[in-house]
Formats: C-alpha cells, structure tokens, sequence
C-alpha cells in the first residue's frame, strides 16, 4: 500500500501537471490565434492593396494591373516570399507575382464568402498562410453602365509561415520547459510541504513505536498535534488506558495463579525435602504424606475452579433451565455447612417464601448458593446471623444473602468478585481460599443471564443477585 | 545458629522450622508480619528468612524498617514472587539473598550457611581453630584425627563459638544464638552446655582448648 506521503505527493504533482499542460494550451492557443489573425491582418491588407490595384479597361476586355512591387518586394520573390495569383472568372490566371515562377497558388476561394483563409505547403515545400477573396474590379470609367454586367475575379495573396511557425515552435518550447520547470520546483516544494504537514504524524508514529509491553503507561503527547489528528490521538490514548488495564489485570492474575501455585508446591516441596533428609520412623513419614495430600487436595480444587471459570468464559457450560424452588435449593445447600455454623453459634434464617419458583439451571443455581453459603459460614462473627431472602422485581426476581461480623470496607466489597483478590493483600489464606469463589460466582450469574453485586453496611455484608424470570 | 522465619503459608512454616532445627539451627517462627517485625528487632539473629506477602505487614516493609533501624541482621527472601523487578527491589532494599517458591530444601540450607560465612567472614566452610575442625555442611567435628560427636545443643554452641574464635563470647550472646525465643531462660543452662562440650573436645588428656574468661564469658582457641 502506498504510504500517504506518497499518496499525497502524487496527487499534488498529477494535479499540479494537468493543470500546468491545460495552462499551456490556452496559452499557446492564444497567443496562436493572435499570431495568425495579426498574420491574416497584413495578408487582407495586402490582398487589398493588389485588389485595389486591378482596373477593367471598359473598352477592352482587358485588365489593368497598376501595383508597384518595388513598394512590397517580397512579391518578387526571396527568402521572405509572398505570392499572389489573380483569377478571372473562368478560372484563367490573369496575374501572378514574380515569386511564384511557374508555381500556382491553390485556388481555394469560397463562393459563398468574400474572403477565405487556408494553411498549406507549397510546392517548393515552403508553408504558407493564404487569403483568397472575390473582387469586382475597378472599372476605368466610372460612369459606363457596364459596371452591373462585371464578373468578379479570384486573387489569392499567400505568404511564407516559416518564421510564424518558427515562432509557434519556440513558444510550444519555452512553456514546456517552464512547465517541467515549474513541476519539478513543485515537487520540491511539495516534499518540503508534504514532510512537514506529516511531521505530526511522523512524530505521533515514533511514540506509538516506543510503546512496548513494558511501558504501557506512556501516553501519546497532544503537543504541537494539528487538529485533525488530535481525535486519532485521543483515541490511540483510550486504547492504551484500555490495554495497559487489562495487561495489568492479566499481570496480577498470573501474579495471582503463580503465587496460588507457587506457595503450596513450595510446602509440598518443603516438606518431603525434610522428610527425605534423614531416616525416620513411619509415622513421621505418614504425617507428611498426609500433609502434602492435603496441600495436593486444596491445589486440585483450585486448579478445578481456574478450569470451570476457563471454561465458562469460553462459553462450554451447557445450560439445562428448569422450574425450580429457591427456597427449598437454598435450604438443601446450607445442609453442607449447618453442622460448623452450628458449632460457631450462627443462626440461619431463610425467610424466602417456598412457592417462588425461578427457571433456571439448577446445577449452577446450586453452586452460586453453596459459594455464597460457604464464604457466609466461614465469615460470618461466632453467634452471627446469615439471612437469604427474595423478591420479585419489575424483570425477575432479586435474591439476597446476608451476614454479619463484615470486616470489608464499601470499596473493598467492589472488589470481591476480581479473580483470586482476598480481603488481606497477604493473600494469607493460601492453600484455603483461593479468591476463585466470588468470581465464579458472578460468572455463572451472567451465564444465567443475570447480575450480581456486593455491598456494606455496618458490619452487615450482602451479596444481591438479579436473575431473569425464565 | 539462630534464624528467624516468617512466613504464613503453615505447612511450608511448619516444614522449614521443622528442617531448620534438624539443621541444628535454633529456629523462632512467626506467620504475622508485624510480630515478625518485633521478633527481627528483639532479638539478635543469624539469619531472617523472610516471605514478602504477610499479613498485617509485608515481608518488603520489614525490611525497609529494619534496615532504616540500622539493624545489619542477614536477610534472605522467600517468596513466590519471580520477576526481574521483584527480585531487584528486595536486594536494593537490603535484602542478602533471594529465593523463590518452590525450591529444594538443601538450596535454602546451602544459602544459609552461604549468608552465615559471609556473616561470620569464613570463606570456608570448614572452620580450623588449633587442631579442632568443624565441617559446617556435613556438621560434623574433629579433634585432631579423631572425630568427635555432639549433641545438637552441643554441636550449636561449638559452631558458635568456633566462628567468633579467639574473642570472648558472653553467656547472653551464645544464649542469644542457639536458643530459641520460646526457650525457658534458665542462668546456668549455658555454662552446663560448656561444660558437656568442654568433657567432649577435651577428653584423653587433650590440651585444653575451651576457656573460660571469669565475670565475661568462654573463649574459644588462643
């Protein structure tokens, strides 16, 4: 693809061109046209000087012919040759100059017209410009009758174009080399131009350059920008703010998965290096065993989440919507964790009324509820209070979980449900919680086609979730 | 050798306090970082083994204090964070090594007993003071040809004692060392553990070469 500055420079110079030779040959026509009508001034003149000299003699039927070629000597012949030929009416040559010799002017005259012009070569192959022109001669007496019984004769009066054509030659050439002048000059200033005109561009293209996966902060500069390009500027600013977010969401999501990762294997590693380090009696090798199992127990369950959420994003979780009752589903979910709630004093209360029914798919429906639950359970203050309650709404129906012994603040509860984000940046809980459940739980939500969000109020924490009708 | 871990992530704790005192090292444990802080300035360490991500206060920002608090203690890093910029950030902030999760148990011995001779200006890692010879990787010990075995106590209180060779070691700085924070103090426990080595190093009419320095301490060599 042609780069603009190419694009632009061809369109100034093909622009520039056509013009300069459109120029030239309005020039040159005119100044032609000025030529030849100044030229075909002096040829009518002459022709009727000549004409202007023929007198009928009334007696005989003869012609006088009175002109002094000594006044115009180029009709006796030269390097500056004029000619004349004068016709009587039956076609015979009545006179011709000296200059033609045996030569004879074309005989070109129009019946119609008085006068008549014509371009042609003659026979020694000099150009000539020629006039031709009808006449009634002068009649010696001006008073015989015979006059109205006239026939009118043909003169042709021709002279050299050479030097004419000459000249027209060396206009075609003047302009043309000014032309090719004057288009060459252009493009010179063209370039300069062009280059400067596009040095915004240039410099907007060296920024853009510099930005690699490193230094995504950097931003492309509005200095000395010319308006045009400042919407383009602003916009290529949004994309890197857009890019440098999501690279850093990426980078702290690997940073995230590689410290999930790294740390239990980094137990695991520890504890049968040191177990390895000297010989020991099988309970101490059982006791190992069973904590690295237990380590591998946490890390493929965290491993399986990272999975599920993959593949819910890639859109492979197969939906099976149905009726279902919301309040008997929450009830069979809290049965995993009611017997350590119990323990912990916390009282459960469902006050969602049994006969709402919500269609939707009950294998995820059940995994959002036994996430919520279970963060509920392991959260909630010793004699706590865990409520779930429902509503029907204008487009569906919000259901609520909520708990006491909150610990976040309004805008860390923004951030519950980012990938692996744990209410202590030491992310201590590792090998425990992963900071999987709350993000997969609002990515089954939207799969159901719903919306889901986390608030604060005192030391009360809730969990809102917005699901269709059907 | 004492060295003070903090680190979160219990099973990992667990093992390496565990590996470290089969190492004959005194170890103090810790999972919170600001106790860690307390512990690292409290005490008088060989080496702080130190995990960046902790709760209440962060591994980095322990560093930072201590080393704005002048306190020299040999720091090493462990931690799961392996970037370039990591790494660098905690060894400008003054940290001497850095290691990163996972890692083989025997790699963190060899770099704590690295920061130990660095600590201690022994290149080697044998120590020689007259004609006792202490092998410190295989931790075993030598007088003359014979070769002499310790206790764990007995063999920490001789390393110690062998790396400050030829100065004047009070009771409370080998205390400091060998003893871990959660020991019972007791005022002579210290001179009982000398006295166990003193009959191992010098047996069979040996020349005496553990002395004790009256009101001061014991020194070892001449």
């Amino acid at each position: 693809m042609w780069s603009l500055k190419s694009r632009l420079m061809y369109g100034m110079i093909s622009g520039m061109a056509v013009l300069l030779i459109g120029f030239d040959l309005i020039v040159y026509h005119i100044i032609s046209h000025e030529l030849f009508s100044q030229f075909d001034a002096s040829l009518k003149s002459a022709a009727n000087l000549i004409s202007a000299s023929v007198e009928k003699d009334d007696e005989e039927d003869k012609f006088d012919f009175e002109f002094n070629i000594e006044r115009m000597p180029e009709f006796a012949g030269g390097k500056k040759s004029a000619y004349y030929e004068l016709w009587g009416n039956d076609g015979t040559v009545i006179k011709k100059s000296p200059s033609l010799g045996s030569e004879d002017i074309i005989r070109f005259a129009s019946a119609k017209k008085s006068r008549s012009y014509k371009s042609f070569v003659m026979k020694n192959g000099r150009p000539v410009r020629a006039i031709a022109m009808n006449f009634l001669p002068h009649v010696e007496d001006n008073n015989s009758p015979a006059t109205d019984t006239l026939r009118p004769l043909v003169l042709a009066v021709a002279r050299d174009t050479g030097e004419l054509l000459e000249q027209l030659r060396f206009l075609k050439y003047l302009l043309s080399i000014a032309s090719i002048g004057i288009l060459g000059l252009s493009y010179a200033v063209a370039e300069i131009v062009v280059k400067r005109g596009l040095a915004p561009l240039g410099a907007v293209a060296e920024q853009i350059d510099n930005i690699s996966e490193d230094n995504l902060k950097s931003r492309i500069g509005s200095e000395n920008l010319p308006d045009e390009i400042m919407p383009i500027q602003r916009k290529l600013n949004n994309l890197l703010e857009r890019l440098q977010a999501s690279f850093e969401r990426e980078r702290t999501f690997n940073a995230n998965v590689a410290h999930e990762l790294r740390t239990p294997l980094a137990g695991m590693r520890s504890i049968i290096d040191v177990a390895l380090t000297r010989y020991r009696d099988a309970g101490e090798y059982r006791s190992a065993l069973s904590e690295s199992l237990s380590i591998v127990n946490n890390m493929e369950e965290m491993v399986s989440r990272l999975l599920m959420l993959a593949r819910n994003e890639s859109g492979q979780a197969a939906l099976n919507k149905e009726q279902i009752k919301l309040a008997q589903m929450i009830d069979k979910c809290w049965g995993a964790f009611a017997g350590k709630a119990n323990e912990a004093g916390i009282v459960f209360a469902n006050s969602i009324d049994a006969n709402l029914v919500c269609k939707s798919d009950a294998a995820g429906l059940s995994m959002i509820f036994s996430n919520l639950l279970n963060n509920a359970s392991e959260y909630t203050n010793r004699s706590g209070r865990i409520e779930a309650a429902a509503q029907k709404t204008e487009h569906g129906i919000e259901i609520i979980f909520e708990n006491t012994g909150n610990q976040l603040t309004q805008q860390q509860a923004q951030m519950v449900f980012d990938c692996f984000w744990q209410g202590d940046a030491s992310r201590s809980s590792t090998g425990v919680h992963f900071g999987l459940g709350l993000p997969l739980v609002k990515q089954i939500v939207e799969l159901l086609g719903g919306k889901i969000r986390a608030e604060v109020s005192n030391d009360m924490f809730s969990i809102h979730i917005y699901l269709p009708l059907g | 050798m004492r060295i003070l871990l903090v680190e979160d992530y219990l099973p990992l704790q667990k093992s390496l306090a565990k590996g470290l005192r089969e190492a004959d090292f005194a170890v103090d444990v810790t999972g919170d970082g600001q106790e860690g802080l307390w512990y690292a300035k409290s005490n008088e360490y060989d080496v702080i083994i130190l995990d960046i991500m902790l709760p209440k206060l962060d591994g980095l920002s322990i560093l930072k204090q201590l080393r704005a608090k002048n306190k020299n203690t040999h720091v090493l890093i462990l931690t799961a964070r392996d970037t370039v910029e990591d790494r660098v950030k905690g060894l400008d902030l003054g940290a001497d090594d850095y290691l990163v999760k996972p890692f083989a148990f025997a790699e963190l011995m060899a770099r704590i007993r690295a920061l130990m001779r660095r600590k201690y200006e022994h290149k080697s890692p044998e120590i020689k003071t007259g004609d006792l010879r202490i092998d410190t990787v295989a931790k075993k010990v030598w007088r003359g040809s014979e070769e002499i075995t310790l206790t764990s106590r007995e063999y920490m209180l001789l390393e110690y004692l062998a790396r400050r060779a030829g100065e004047v070691v009070s009771r409370t700085d080998i205390w400091d060392h060998i003893y871990e924070f959660k020991s019972e103090a007791s005022s002579n426990v210290v001179d009982v553990y000398v006295g166990y080595l003193r009959k191992k190093i010098e047996k069979k009419g040996k020349p005496a070469i553990l002395q004790t320095v009256r009101g001061q301490g014991y020194i070892l060599g001449t």
